[in-house]
């Protein structure tokens, strides 16, 4: 039996646990659950940002948006680009965190340089890729010199050549995030796995498909369904590298709504892509994560 | 008890103080306001930052003008960007809106009630066009200065290695691109990685053929008795079109930048180069006697000046001190020295009264001498499309759309598709 005192500092760490817990909570509700819902109020309303007040209209944004042909071309590529980098960007994470899971301080190294894009800001990022691709840029003066191309390529002045370009930094950029969750899966496979493996005369190939491939399932589930979301809602590196441009053929969702919003002065309309952008991260994550939980249990 | 009270307290303690914080995070610190030693208010200046409008010469100017309007002392809020207006936006939404606005389009915030227009009076005893910012017969900018937008900017070295003259109809434009051409030299330089500088062409050429036969095109726009999708004004965009068929522009233009764009022209790599007057602060000193100008060219040789009255800053109608606010706007506003860093770095035309440029004490290129005649010349002034400030300026994000256009004719022949998605761009910008 506890003596009276250990009770007490018991029930009084219990309660500071419960203040901090208080405060989280508190903090969520203001800053998340709060601007949620009153998004959604504001997502049936004509209300714009210079003017105090606004009137209620129904499912009017919502109804708008159904035929908003500028809002469709967004949507279609934020959601091509979602695919897109997600799936370069796990197969560039595992296949680096394959090569960097040693022990050797080279390859720790190697490991913080592979973290630094998700480090780095996306507006730096954008910056420093814009310099890049460029007519002038560094890719361009190092393909010419290396006699590869004759004239420069427009890496972000042709729309389907400037949507794969946004589409290789942002990987380069989430490669950086998938790396490390990759990195902490593989370094929790017991090496007793791989030694049954190789008496059962398990070839490295093998090996990888069988053990690290399945032991890496939940991590899967997590990078896919973080790299998902993250690409759903990109503003920075696309509005700082291509502002959209050209001819809005990179521009994201999430750019669409900041020009409908602060541009074009309709808040309400805004508000409602908002939401529908947040049910369809939600949707896209919560299926994609059933999926792979699911297939974490065949595996 | 006494780990118990002091767990609680210290807990207790974490809550309110976070509380007080959000409290104090959530409350409008701008409007809270302040006041200066002087028992003057506080006001806060939204700003921003250029190349030319530095931190420094921001901290100067205000300096100055504090010391004319006594009582005031301004807070500086730097934009994070040059869109301004989308900051001061949402610097409103969150109840924050400052109290003076530099270089702002008043249009967007005179509906609402924002902005208090100066007065009439003051305006029409200083400046050489005093309704050149006007919004419904109000003034609620300055018009401090002017640019024109654009202006052809050309190498003469490389138009007389091409035997080609500065031409003043679009047949003769067209012509001399064609024989700079064939000489080996590229015509056109455009930094179009930038949606603004890829618009150029567009802005001349509609500003010139359309605005220059019906002034009024803009405003019965917004009456909706004319179109994009009308004649003429795809007679104009199709000039554009014809540029980039012909292969006048620079190769991979839309993947140049706008810094690269000036790097390469002042570096001699095209003979052309279409661009607002501000350009003019970026002409090399060496490259003075090298660089000429001459008004985008029109259809029968007409001089039509594509214009943009520009201004300093528009002040709240909620300023804490709407009289201390003017004093300072008022000061800064007529003050020579901001008027010789716009001039000398920015290529603006000043548009003080009773003052010519010498009285400015500038040093300025022969490029600006030549061009400023287009100011004070009489000749057919227009509104530059997307440029104005005043009753033409466009709705909403329609200068971004306007830019996407020029972008897309550089990909498309459908140049009345692309006029089209403007009208449709116009009715979601106007609802």
């Amino acid at each position: 039996m506890k003596p009276l005192s250990h009770w007490f500092r018991d029930t009084s760490q219990d309660l500071g646990l419960r203040l901090i817990a208080a405060l989280g909570l508190l903090l969520y509700l203001v800053f998340i659950v709060v601007p949620v819902f009153m998004s959604l109020r504001s997502s049936f309303t004509d209300e714009n940002p210079l003017k105090s007040g606004s009137n209620w209209i129904g499912f009017g944004n919502y109804s708008e948006m159904l035929h908003d042909s500028q809002l469709r071309t967004s949507v279609v590529f934020t959601l091509l680009l979602a695919a897109g980098v997600t799936v370069v960007a796990n197969l560039v994470g595992l296949a680096f965190a394959l090569l960097l899971d040693r022990t050797a301080l080279s390859y720790r190294v190697l490991r913080t340089v592979a973290f630094l894009p998700q480090v780095v800001s996306g507006v730096i990022v954008g910056f420093v890729w814009k310099t890049i691709l460029t007519q002038d840029g560094l890719l361009n003066t190092v393909l010419r010199s290396l006699h590869l191309v004759h004239t420069p390529v427009d890496w972000l002045g042709k729309p389907h050549l400037a949507q794969f370009s946004v589409g290789v930094v942002v990987a380069w950029v989430l490669s950086g995030f998938t790396t490390v969750v990759y990195l902490a899966a593989l370094q929790n496979i017991p090496q007793e796995l791989y030694d049954a493996g190789s008496i059962d005369g398990a070839g490295a190939a093998q090996q990888f498909r069988m053990i690290t491939l399945r032991m890496v399932a939940p991590a899967t589930t997590i990078s896919v369904t973080i790299s998902l979301i993250t690409v759903l809602k990109l503003y920075d590196v696309i509005q700082v590298l291509t502002s959209g441009g050209p001819a809005n053929a990179t521009q994201s969702t999430a750019q669409y709504i900041v020009k409908m919003a602060f541009t074009n002065d309709r808040f309400g309309y805004a508000s409602s892509i908002a939401m529908f952008l947040l049910a369809l991260s939600a949707v896209i994550a919560l299926s994609v994560t059933s999926i792979l939980r699911r297939r974490e249990v065949d595996l | 008890m006494f780990r118990r009270s002091a767990a609680f307290r210290r807990g207790a303690a974490t809550v309110g103080a976070a509380g007080l914080l959000l409290i104090a995070a959530c409350s409008n610190s701008a409007s809270s306001g302040g006041s200066s030693a002087g028992g003057g208010a506080t006001l806060t200046y939204l700003t921003f930052n250029t190349p030319s409008l530095t931190p420094a010469f921001w901290k100067d100017s205000i300096a100055r003008a504090e010391q004319k309007a006594p009582g005031v002392t301004i807070k500086q809020v730097v934009a994070p960007s040059t869109d301004r207006d989308s900051y001061a936006k949402q610097l409103q939404a969150s109840g924050q809106f400052p109290d003076l606005l530099q270089s702002i389009t008043p249009s967007q915030y005179t509906e609402a009630g924002l902005l208090a227009p100066y007065d009439q009076s003051w305006i029409d005893a200083n400046f050489l066009l005093p309704q050149g910012n006007a919004i419904k017969g109000k003034v609620y900018i300055p018009p401090t200065n002017s640019q024109i937008i654009p202006l052809v900017f050309y190498n003469k070295s490389l138009f007389t290695r091409a035997g080609v003259q500065p031409p003043t109809t679009w047949a003769q434009f067209l012509q001399a691109n064609a024989k700079l051409k064939a000489a080996g030299i590229t015509p056109m330089e455009l930094g179009g990685n930038d949606p603004f500088a890829a618009a150029m062409p567009l802005t001349g050429a509609l500003s010139a053929d359309v605005l220059g036969k019906n002034p009024k095109w803009l405003q019965q726009r917004y009456a909706g008795t004319v179109k994009f999708t009308d004649a003429d004004v795809v007679a104009a965009a199709g000039k554009m079109r014809t540029l980039v068929e012909k292969g006048y522009f620079e190769q991979g233009a839309l993947n140049v930048s706008y810094a690269d764009s000036i790097k390469n022209f002042n570096a001699g790599k095209a003979a052309m180069y279409p661009m607002g007057s501000w350009y003019l602060g970026s002409i090399p000193k060496d490259q003075w006697n090298n660089i000429g100008v001459f008004p985008w060219p029109t259809d029968d040789g007409s001089v039509v000046v594509p214009f943009a009255v520009g201004g300093s800053m528009a002040i709240s109608t909620k300023a804490k001190d709407v009289k201390g606010a003017t004093g300072f706007a008022q000061a800064w506003s007529l003050d020579p020295d901001n008027l010789k860093a716009l001039i000398e770095g920015d290529g603006a035309y000043p548009m003080l009264k009773n003052k010519a440029l010498k009285d400015y004490g500038v040093t300025v290129s022969p490029a600006f001498t030549d061009s400023y005649t287009y100011v004070t010349d009489t000749n057919t002034k227009v509104s530059s499309i997307g440029w104005s400030t005043n009753d033409d300026a466009l709705p909403g994000s329609l200068n971004n759309d306007f830019y996407a256009a020029a972008q897309a004719l550089f990909n498309s022949s459908d140049v009345k598709g692309q006029m089209s998605k403007l009208d449709k761009a116009w009715s979601t910008a106007t609802k």
